[in-house]
């Protein structure tokens, strides 16, 4: 067994892993030397049949909740003090992680996990998101040389008014080169490809609709599901939200900047 | 004649004048106007067709062209949203 103390955003994870097979993802997260941990993770191979789609089970019993996709497992304590994770590669490694850690900022009502790019301009954070194939990697990458927080996952602490996007370990096409950076959120974009840039304002309750299928979470209970409502609620009344049309080039950050 | 009441298992919001509903259960979200809101908080109690519709003729008197079936028909699909129950 190895073992890391990792750090996601402002989370800390004492990982105890079975294999080396697994030591390329679990480097994704920056190691620590702080003390406290908040969850104890327990990461074993030869689980299941590599991804072949997103089916979910979820069993919730006495002490603890079971998550159950075809390539990993991953049983944690009700209270998230401890995990163990099942998994077949690493592919479901990451899923896996991206699953624990989004159900565990719901839980402990600090934020949400959101299905979008983040880059850094002018020290704020601006987010795109939008389905699959809207253009969130593409956003990222034409928002060169910016920094990004994200191009797949972003993590974002929401405490009362005050909103902060944490530098995300869950990528999906680029490494994250500014481990401990952070930035207050600036603007959010939900993404529309068109031949013509546009932006425009959207209501808050638009926003809200807009953006709750775009958390990672998987629902198994009411009063985390509640804590999805309120934090989101925080989110669209501290944040404006846009709908940006855009062409495939860095035109659209004269919208933004 | 049906009873009507909002389900236990919803959470509500109000933005901008309108309130976002969540079934908890289902994780499904429905937004709703000024007009169904004034309905959705009427129906923290039970309420039949005929209540709903005379309260809100008195708190929407301009509303002249809205009917008891217009009411009866945005009743169902709340219930189809998973948002309001028959009272029996």
């Amino acid at each position: 067994m190895s073992e890391k103390r990792a750090i996601i955003a402002e989370h800390i994870f004492l990982i105890n892993y079975s294999d080396s097979i697994f030591e390329k993802e679990i480097n994704k997260f920056p190691e620590t030397e702080v003390d406290s941990i908040d969850m104890y993770i327990k990461i074993m191979g030869n689980y299941g049949t590599p991804f072949f789609n997103y089916d979910m089970k979820i069993k919730l019993t006495s002490n603890e909740i079971i998550f159950q996709r075809n390539d990993y497992l991953i049983e944690v304590k009700a209270d998230y003090s401890e995990a163990k994770i099942y998994v077949n590669n690493d592919f479901a490694l990451k899923h896996a992680m991206m699953n624990l850690y989004s159900c565990y900022i719901v839980y402990r009502k600090w934020g949400l996990l959101l299905h979008s790019s983040c880059v850094i301009d002018q020290n704020k954070a601006h987010l795109f998101t939008g389905y699959s194939g809207a253009g969130k990697s593409t956003a990222a990458k034409l928002s060169n040389p910016r920094i990004l927080l994200s191009d797949e996952a972003s993590i974002i602490k929401i405490q009362g008014n005050e909103i902060t996007v944490f530098d995300s370990p869950f990528r999906s096409e680029t490494e994250s080169h500014a481990k401990n950076l952070t930035a207050g959120i600036g603007s959010i974009q939900l993404l529309i490809q068109s031949n013509q840039n546009k932006r425009e304002l959207l209501k808050k309750s638009d926003a809200l609709m807009q953006l709750m299928d775009k958390v990672f979470y998987w629902a198994h209970n009411r009063e985390d599901t509640k804590n999805i409502l309120q934090l989101m609620q925080q989110l669209v009344q501290n944040t404006p939200v846009y709908e940006l049309y855009f062409q495939k080039n860095e035109s659209f950050w004269e919208l933004i900047s | 004649m049906c009873k009507y009441i909002k389900k236990s298992n919803v959470e509500a919001t109000l933005l901008d004048n309108e309130w976002i509903l969540l079934n908890v259960d289902q994780f499904t979200v429905t937004k709703v106007n000024q007009l169904g809101g004034y309905c959705w908080d009427l129906l923290n109690e039970v309420q039949t067709l005929n209540e709903l519709y005379r309260s809100i003729r008195v708190q929407f008197p301009e509303s002249e062209e809205l009917t008891i079936n217009d009411i009866e028909q945005y009743l169902t699909q709340l219930i189809e949203c998973g948002l309001v129950e028959h009272d029996i």
